[in-house]
């Protein structure tokens, strides 16, 4: 039997983060910038990359809709 | 973790600017997706600008501290890491500017379980892809033994432990391979970590030595070409370049006071944009005072092994004797 999902409101957003541990949530409030994401998630900007739907992206850009934003941590060490 | 695919990002491809949506900010200088934000300039930067911008700026730094001349033959220190990847891709990128100049990669395996196998696994791929000669040490051949085997027991001292024998170990390659510079990989933030680390510790000698004039000891003058890049930068390098290392950290990273002071700096730089470069200017001025101002000890040689040393035995020889490696 096929499940169909009701229709999300317009307005609600939902945004797949993945993060640097491989593990996934979502949030369904937006649009946010990435920075404040980061924020919320309690990582520094200077400490990760950010990508976009596959694409890197900078701390101000926005996330949205459905987006898939994925947050890779830089490991020490040369 | 698995290693080995590098560029988790895009399974390995470069990043392209593919469509870009408005909600992401334009590259300052064409109307390119940027993909990194300086906080310093306030400039953003597209890939490509960015990829020029990093080159030229290592570019300068080689050019203004005469780092390499023309017919060196240029070492590098490569863990397979991501400082060492970027550091070994910028060169080759720059090698046709570079009249005469040869690579070569030096590999240390100290024998870290769980963390090294992958890193050694890189690098191999790396100088394979690039097409450049590689050393191979490892301290299980030069000391007898891992250096996990060293560590039992004293792992808080494992970055001293690791660093006196990496050095020994780094000298060995240098010479098997017969460079004449050895390049490694440490970054702007290494850097600004290490001037705050030495200043934390009262160890003022040690902060205007430790640097690239620090030779003591090395027989091959050491050159940081990455030194003005921030480890933010290299990784975005990389990761353009479809080059993500997606590697664990070393095991024995947590018990570093490097660590604290990593995350500390970490925080202020983004509170205070540029924060790590004025660490770097505060070292500089501070060698500039000190210019002939330090008592330079003259160099004595080890009573054990007869290397260059500041005491009666160098640090290696005391260490070794701590623990328990026989002959030198
Ligand atoms: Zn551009
Ligand atoms: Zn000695």
């Amino acid at each position: 039997m096929d499940i169909y999902p009701l229709p999300l409101p317009s307005t609600s957003t939902i945004v797949k983060i993945i993060l640097p541990d491989k593990s996934c949530r979502t949030r369904d409030v937006g649009p946010v910038t990435v920075e404040s994401l980061l924020r919320e998630l309690g990582l520094n900007p200077v400490e990760v990359l950010v990508s976009k739907n596959g694409t890197l992206v900078v701390e101000d850009a926005i996330v949205q809709d459905t987006d898939e934003v994925r947050i890779f941590r830089i490991t020490h060490g040369g | 973790m698995k290693s080995g695919s590098s560029g988790s990002l895009t399974g390995g491809k470069p990043l392209t600017a593919s469509p870009v949506p408005e909600t992401t900010p334009h590259c300052s200088l064409c109307s390119g997706h940027a993909v990194y934000h300086d906080r310093i300039s306030g400039r953003y930067l597209c890939r490509d600008h960015f990829i020029a911008n990093i080159e030229s700026r290592v570019t300068e730094t080689i050019r203004s501290r005469k780092m390499i001349q023309p017919g060196d033959h240029v070492g590098i220190g490569l863990s397979g890491g991501k400082d060492s990847t970027a550091l070994l891709m910028i060169l080759s990128r720059l090698l046709p500017s570079l009249d005469g100049v040869r690579l070569t990669a030096i590999t240390i395996d100290e024998g870290i379980a769980g963390y090294r196998e992958d890193t050694i696994r890189s690098a191999d791929e790396l100088v394979k892809k690039y097409k450049i000669p590689q050393v191979s040490v490892s301290f299980t051949v030069l000391f007898g033994n891992t250096l996990d085997a060293f560590l039992k027991g004293r792992e808080p001292e494992a970055c001293t432990v690791c660093g006196i024998l990496r050095r020994k170990a780094l000298i060995a390659g240098a010479e098997q391979a017969g460079i004449t510079k050895l390049a490694t990989g440490h970054n702007l933030d290494d850097e600004a970590q290490s001037v705050f680390m030495n200043v934390l510790r009262g160890d003022l000698p040690r902060l205007v030595r430790d640097s690239a004039s620090d030779s003591q000891g090395w027989f091959i003058p050491r050159i940081k070409p990455l030194m003005h890049v921030s480890e933010k930068e290299l990784a975005v390098y990389l990761m353009l370049h479809g080059a993500w290392p997606d590697l664990p950290e070393c095991p024995y990273a947590v018990h570093a006071l490097r660590m604290e002071v990593r995350t500390m700096l970490a925080t202020l730089e983004v509170k205070h944009p540029g924060t790590m470069l004025h660490l770097l200017e505060s070292k500089a001025q501070i060698e500039a005072h000190c210019a002939g101002a330090l008592v330079v000890e003259p160099v004595r040689h080890c009573r054990e092994c007869g290397d260059a040393c500041s005491g009666e035995i160098c640090q290696l020889c005391m260490l070794k004797r701590r623990l328990g490696i026989g002959g030198s």
